[in-house]
């Protein structure tokens, strides 16, 4: 595999607002293909942080690279999947799904048969014309899932993106996107407060301090997909990820 | 199963009755209306003339121009074209500029304190100003209408662009999309309904004010006519008038229903 | 922090403050540099007649006189029509018998905008104070009356079925759950209904009527005065932004619980 080529470059990272210092000194790579998840306590700055890579935010100081250059969301094809629920309401399933293809230009044939190859992945194809207020939370959720792999980015950005979805759906969800990376190869960064759901995704898993965010421990989950979560060696990396992240 | 039809059935049979309700009480109304006029002449037809009288005068009010000089169509026609202008025009500068100051926020921090400053005057305040400026013809009327619609559909149009979620922001804006973009393809469909709701208030703010200016000074249009009635006591041309401003205003505010629905489909039925 | 002056809290003021400056600049300008200036007075002008007006009679009365002659009227017909709307409004949203014999002239009314009531009002009323309060009443009426039944209605239904299972009667129902529920709908109601009730005594006054700042105005256009037109609207932009918000305020202090107040 290609895993070795660094793909995402994070130096010295911090992020200060007002008096406020979120992330302190934050370095750290990802390599391409790879699936990273990010853990923290509640309010740690997680979001501060994935914000700052999409330029949502401009760090204070520290650079990202992507590439090896400055990482731009005009020039890199990043795609951002937020915590809360972010589908267009005055669009289509199809057409929200189309909408950052068509943000990067791409001619109208393409964009169709892409469009209807993810919706059919995503399992929507039938509710390709529907509008949002039709469907539950967790088609709208796999909308925005397929809103952002459609466009195949190389940098795919989760905040918390199942955090409000009941367990079960989450699993079914969780699964599809473990699915959907191992199809595409797209190098994920996965912010989740939720231990179980980073150690049932993650190929490494990255674990924050509490306010000011520092990078506090990285880890490897080496276990096949699909993960089983009462297998004692994911009960174990489990625990070790929260005696890391319970440092009061 | 049965349970729900027959629930509905005796939610069908109460709306009916409702109906029922209403008609009887229309009746009821207009008899009560012709007993005190036509019926018992207790109300002098100088105050108030009678249903049969109104509904008369209604209909020779297309072709007969006495006592005021034209047909109800002429005057219609005229307040409508003087209200449709200045809309058009309040319209395309209201919407552009609602727009700008809500996602421009430099822009908006200095076209505000203006705006604010013009906002609490109602648009037909400005009727002394802009007779006395352009005398009492098209232009007058036309420049107050084109404020009061302006005002309305510029506030409207504000406040829809800056309900846009942030989170839509930056969806576009993580896809690489320009603030252009971002502004045409996402805060102003999330303004759409705000917009659609600002057009309504603004036409009927619109036909309001060319009565009120036609009332104070004119020589033609709908609210002219019923002014003049008033000095020739025929108050059955002031109800004709009433009741096509009334209409008018219903068929128009209907006509952008209309065009609302077409632009907001799969929004609506929200509600 | 490299916190921009965009960032900072003197951003408003100062920009507000450039910005109405600017305003009244181009405006003196513009009339003291062409021929606009036969026509129009420059700011200077205007709000120097306006304050002078606060000593000097223009008629009858000074500027306050004439604005405390409107204010009455509206404080007086807008009291009436709101007391009478919440009554009407909350009535039909409870007996829906009575909606359905009185919703027809209401829809029939409804359309046909107060102004355009002034002829027929004078034909009734006369020349006197009867016929601005009707105008006013007709102004603030269906608002308040239509957001007391919106209220009415909107009545969260669980409430309701919560309330019956604990055996309340539709009475007490009605009392204790559907009037505070529908008292943010009244608010935003009487709001509305202030500020067209502010216009419509402004064009009441001005159609017909020997004091009052519609008067100021209307008889400003008669003898070709514009600073007196100009110094009339100033008063009636000042009030009229004083008015909503007084209700602001009332609305903030009064409906402390309730979301829409923030």
């Amino acid at each position: 595999m290609s895993k070795n080529i660094i793909k995402l470059e994070v130096k010295n990272l911090c992020k200060q607002f007002g008096d406020l210092l979120v992330l302190d000194d934050i370095s750290f790579n990802v390599n391409k293909g790879e699936f990273l998840c990010i853990v923290g306590p509640t309010g740690c700055g997680k979001t501060t942080f994935i914000n700052s890579i999409t330029k949502l935010y401009t760090p204070t100081s520290g650079e990202i690279l992507l590439d090896n250059e400055i990482v731009d969301p005009n020039k890199h094809n990043i795609a951002y999947i937020f915590q809360e629920e972010s589908t267009m309401d005055w669009l289509t399933v199809f057409q929200n799904v189309e909408f950052g293809l068509k943000v990067k230009k791409i001619p109208k044939a393409e964009r169709e048969i892409k469009v209807n190859e993810y919706l059919e992945i995503v399992g929507l194809t039938e509710f390709k014309d529907y509008y949002p207020r039709e469907l539950s939370a967790s088609m709208l959720q796999r909308v925005s899932i397929a809103r952002a792999f459609v466009t195949e980015p190389d940098l795919l950005l989760m905040d918390e993106p199942y955090g409000q979805l009941d367990i079960e759906l989450r699993f079914k969800l969780e699964d599809e996107l473990i699915n959907l990376w191992e199809r595409t190869g797209t190098t994920v960064l996965f912010i989740t407060h939720n231990i179980e759901e980073a150690v049932y995704l993650a190929e490494n898993i990255m674990i924050l301090t509490n306010k000011p965010a520092k990078v506090k421990s990285r880890l490897p989950v080496n276990l096949q997909h699909p993960r089983d979560i009462a297998d004692p060696e994911f009960v174990e990396i489990r625990n070790k990820v929260t005696e890391l992240i319970r440092w009061w | 199963m049965n349970e729900d039809i027959s629930i509905d059935s005796v939610q069908k049979r109460e709306k009916s009755g409702y109906i029922i309700i209403s008609l009887i009480s229309l009746v009821i109304g207009i008899f009560l209306w012709w007993l005190f006029t036509e019926g018992l002449g207790t109300i002098s037809h100088k105050i108030m003339p009678g249903p049969i009288r109104v509904f008369q005068s209604f209909f020779s009010k297309f072709y007969v121009s006495a006592p005021d000089g034209a047909t109800l169509l002429q005057h219609l026609g005229s307040s409508l074209q003087i209200t449709l202008l200045g809309y058009v025009i309040g319209v395309a500068i209201g919407i552009p500029l609602g727009i700008v100051m809500a996602w421009y926020p430099k822009f908006d921090l200095f076209a505000r304190p203006v705006f604010d400053l013009l906002r609490p005057i109602p648009g037909i305040a400005w009727i002394p100003v802009m007779i006395v400026l352009f005398g009492i013809g098209l232009l007058s009327k036309g420049m107050v209408v084109f404020l009061s619609v302006f005002v309305a559909i510029t506030i409207n149009t504000y406040t829809g662009i800056q309900q846009t979620k942030s989170v839509h922001k930056w969806v576009s804006h993580t896809f690489g999309a320009s603030n252009i973009y971002t502004l045409f393809h996402v805060a102003i469909p999330t303004a759409l309904p705000m917009l659609m709701t600002g057009l309504r208030v603004a036409l009927g703010a619109a036909w309001t004010t060319i009565i009120a200016a036609e009332l104070l000074a004119s020589t033609k249009g709908i609210g002219f006519m019923i002014q003049q009635s008033r000095g020739l006591f025929r108050p059955d041309i002031i109800i004709v008038g009433m009741i096509a401003i009334g209409i008018t205003g219903s068929v128009l505010g209907w006509l952008l229903g209309l065009l609302e629905k077409r632009v907001l489909k799969g929004r609506l039925s929200k509600e | 922090m490299n916190k921009t002056f965009w960032e900072s809290k003197w951003a408003k003021p100062i920009s507000a403050f450039i910005s109405i400056f600017g305003f009244l600049l181009i405006w003196h300008i513009g009339v003291n540099s062409s021929s606009l200036g036969e026509l129009m007075p420059g700011p200077i002008d205007v709000l120097s007649r306006f304050v002078g007006s606060f000593s000097v009679n223009i008629g009858q009365y000074t500027i306050l006189g004439h604005a405390l002659w409107s204010l009455s009227r509206v404080a007086i017909a807008y009291s009436v029509a709101s007391f009478a709307g919440v009554i009407c409004g909350l009535a039909m949203g409870r007996y829906p018998k009575f909606e359905a014999a009185f919703r027809p002239y209401f829809e029939i009314i409804r359309p046909i905008p107060p102004i355009a009531w002034i002829p027929m009002a004078i034909l009734w009323f006369g020349l006197g104070e009867l016929t601005k309060y009707f105008l006013i009443f007709l102004a603030a009426f269906s608002n308040v009356t239509l957001n007391a039944y919106t209220g009415a209605i909107s009545v969260d239904p669980e409430l309701i079925g919560a309330a019956r299972m604990l055996g309340a009667s539709d009475n007490q129902i009605f009392r204790t759950i559907t009037i505070p529920a529908s008292v943010p709908h009244i608010f935003a109601g009487m709001q509305i209904s202030l500020s067209s009730s502010w216009a419509t005594v402004v064009a009441a006054e001005m159609v017909r009527s020997s004091e009052g700042i519609g008067w100021m105005i209307v008889s400003g256009m008669e003898i070709n005065n514009m600073q007196q037109i100009l110094a009339g609207i100033v008063a009636i932009g000042l009030i009229g932004y004083g008015l909503a918000t007084f209700m602001r305020f009332l609305e903030r202090k009064l409906l402390v619980w309730n979301e829409r107040g923030a």
